[in-house]
């Protein structure tokens, strides 16, 4: 038995010498439930276009750059660790792709951030029509776990969403690519930080901090776009034992500032957008009118310049998330610091 | 008739009490909101600002109040009054029931400056969104005029009814193409979201720098609409009537139209374009005071305001916690309100 074991270890370790991608032989087929839909793999695609920011770094993480023949919709710069990688492949546009512009790369894999675009409105297509021309789909598990896409103008979500259906989104991808060390690696070191940050915050035992994550607004007085309850905002904040100051289970609600004033939150989280659709995209914008406005520049965080920046991505569920816990574990000391 | 009982009453006892109603309606909009401030604060803040001595009151409380809830509710009152009277004109003057503000094509054109500001950054920042809806409403408002004087030939000099309403058909339909060209260009997640604020409108941004130009504005377009009231009158009895009695219906219907379209752009450029009170209040108005517009322009005005008041009270408190676009508590209760009037006004002319 031991070995029969150590001459398939040995096996593995020959075929892991000769293709470097595929660490760790796996057994194909690879079957997944993905959001409401099952997709089988018999072999490790040979390509994939990625439409969304979360799914295209997601596969640079797990080193599966090489793979990535075209991608799409972007929402801000990529990560630095990523941008040379980035820089050899083609962007196929800076938002939504037409549906002849990604098959047109014959990909092994779409894989899809939002069911926005790939799903059953989808507005690149459904995924029956890739499933149709052999092209499997892959969406990103944190846009369907817990959410439903067809109620309010971002999807509603459920229940509260966790960094698991990050992992789980590395994991699935890693399986696919049979490529399950480097999934289990990332997914690792991923959580490590995660559980750093929120042990550090805990170590801190402050009583009664709320936060508010301001995206954008469609207009500079009107009510603004914050981080509804269930998002990755609410669990980084449920997480660090903060108060969500919004209530409502919509993705990104719209709400009054006379409500949030009246909260009056302990932080302030500004979204820092590079996309240019409205004024308050730009975290400047946003920061000038908190300090101008009559109520706003009358709330605590304002007055005490408790006022963070975040980049937007990490209000997703993707694998920036843990630098947003990061980001409010380091502003929770600095405060604890003073006092 | 009931009609008959209503205008029977002294138009300065109606004028008197609608004013009365619209005070109402402002000192509710001070006490309802999304979060609760006591009687007593709202009081003391009114004696602050009035210039009295009063206790201190909390600095968030006293912005809600003053510098959030006031300025909403007097833009909600211009704008409702701006938009009920450019619809009790364009009404009469084109003979025609279904004529509201945004017939000429004025708020696709205010969606497309909008988007075409916020998406391809037309006006290098020195451009607000506000400045952006402003100028389109008024692009698509000329383009309107100039294909209507087309459509009649410069030989009578003069715009028809029928060729304005089908170039304002022409003119809505090509700006509200253009705004869905822009859109593709930048489709994403949250797409729909710009867009809403502008189709649906929206009062949340009001500030007091807006009511400082709402407020001479409404009030200016007022003066000019009522100064017509009696050649209003006499077009409804059609164009050569108003002209045998002496009305130059050429330039009036150009300083008319002119005006209402001004007034309509400036207030969709600041709120959006707030749908139904242009076209439900002026006939909700006719029913209660008549069709002499001595007494409909002004109680239409006051009606307006009211309207949108209380429209946005309830659009503010409908789902706790979130507000919801002003144009969809307006449709709600503008569309039955318009189904009731339809059937009984037809009940009155058949009968």
């Amino acid at each position: 038995m031991e070995h029969l074991r150590v001459k398939y270890m040995s096996i593995v370790l020959a075929i892991a010498a000769i293709n470097p991608v595929t660490a760790v032989a796996q057994s194909y087929p690879v079957t997944l439930d993905n959001c409401g839909h099952e997709v089988t793999f018999e072999k490790a695609p040979a390509s994939a276009v990625t439409i969304g920011q979360a799914a295209t770094e997601a596969m640079y993480l797990l080193g599966l750059s090489e793979k990535v023949k075209g991608t799409a919709v972007w929402f801000t710069q990529v990560l630095p660790e990523y941008k040379e990688a980035n820089a050899q492949i083609e962007r196929l546009a800076d938002n939504t792709p037409s549906f002849e512009a990604v098959v047109n790369k014959r990909p092994g894999l779409v894989a899809s951030q939002y069911e926005w675009y790939v799903g059953p409105k989808g507005s690149v297509g459904t995924r029956e029509q890739f499933h149709d021309i052999g092209i499997p789909t892959y969406i990103w598990p944190a846009d369907c776990v817990g959410k439903d896409n067809s109620v309010g103008v971002d999807g509603t979500r459920e229940e509260l969403i966790s960094t698991e259906v990050i992992y789980r989104g590395l994991t699935e991808l890693s399986q696919i690519f049979g490529i399950e060390e480097a999934g289990e690696k990332a997914v690792t070191d991923l959580k490590a930080r995660e559980a750093a940050a929120i042990q550090r915050a805990k170590a801190l035992d402050l009583k009664d901090v709320s936060a508010l994550f301001w995206f954008s607004s469609a207009k500079m007085d009107a009510d603004p776009y914050v981080a509804g309850a269930k998002g990755a905002p609410g669990f980084i904040m449920k997480q660090l034992g903060i108060r969500n100051v919004i209530e409502s289970s919509e993705e990104w609600p719209t709400v009054g500032w006379e409500t949030i004033a009246k909260a009056n939150p302990t932080y302030i989280v500004l979204a820092d957008l590079q996309r240019r659709k409205f004024p308050a995209d730009a975290v400047d914008v946003k920061m000038e009118f908190l300090k101008n406005d009559p109520v706003a520049s009358q709330m605590d965080a304002v007055k005490d310049g408790r006022v963070l920046i975040l980049d937007a991505h990490a209000m997703d569920a993707t694998i920036r998330t843990i630098s947003g816990l990061e980001l409010m574990a380091d502003a929770m000391e600095k405060e604890a610091a003073k006092k | 008739m009931t009609l008959i009982k209503f205008s029977g009453l002294k138009p300065a006892v109606t004028l008197i009490g609608g004013i009365g109603i619209l005070v109402a309606a402002l000192g509710l909009a001070l006490v309802v909101g999304e979060t609760q401030i006591p009687f007593k604060t709202i009081w003391n803040v009114l004696k602050v600002e009035a210039g009295f001595f009063a206790p201190e009151v909390n600095p968030i409380d006293h912005g809600i109040l003053w510098s959030y809830r006031l300025p909403r509710a007097i833009i909600a009152m211009a704008c409702g009054a701006s938009l009920a009277l450019s619809g009790v004109v364009l009404q009469a003057l084109l003979r025609n029931p279904l004529a509201d503000p945004y017939i000429l094509g004025l708020s696709a054109g205010a969606s497309t400056g909008a988007v075409a500001v916020a998406i391809l950054g037309f006006g290098a920042g020195a451009l607000s969104l506000s400045g952006g809806a402003f100028i389109g409403a008024l692009l698509a408002f000329g383009f309107v005029a100039l294909l209507a004087r087309l459509a009649q030939g410069n030989a009578s000099g003069a715009t028809s009814s029928l060729a304005l309403l089908l170039a304002g058909v022409a003119g809505a339909q090509l700006f509200h193409a253009l705004t869905a060209l822009i859109i593709a260009k930048s489709a994403d997640a949250n797409q729909a979201r710009g867009i809403m604020f502008w189709m649906m409108g929206n009062l949340s941004g009001s500030r007091w720098p807006d009511v400082y130009l709402a407020v001479p504005i409404a009030m200016l377009g007022s003066t000019v609409i009522y100064a017509h009231s009696r050649a209003l009158d006499a077009m409804t009895f059609g164009r050569e009537a108003a002209q045998s009695m002496g009305i130059r219906t050429n330039l009036m219907m150009v300083i008319l139209i002119t005006t209402t379209a001004i007034l309509t752009a400036v207030m969709v450029s600041m709120t959006g374009a707030i749908g139904f009170v242009g076209l439900v209040v002026p006939h909700a108005v006719r029913f209660l005071v008549g069709v002499r517009h001595f007494l409909l322009i002004p109680a239409t005005a006051l009606a307006g305001g009211v309207f949108l008041i209380v429209a946005d009270i309830i659009a503010r408190i409908l789902i706790p916690g979130q507000s919801l676009p002003i144009g969809v508590v307006t449709a709600l209760v503008g569309a039955p309100a318009f189904a009731v009037i339809l059937v009984r006004s037809s009940r009155a002319h058949s009968g």
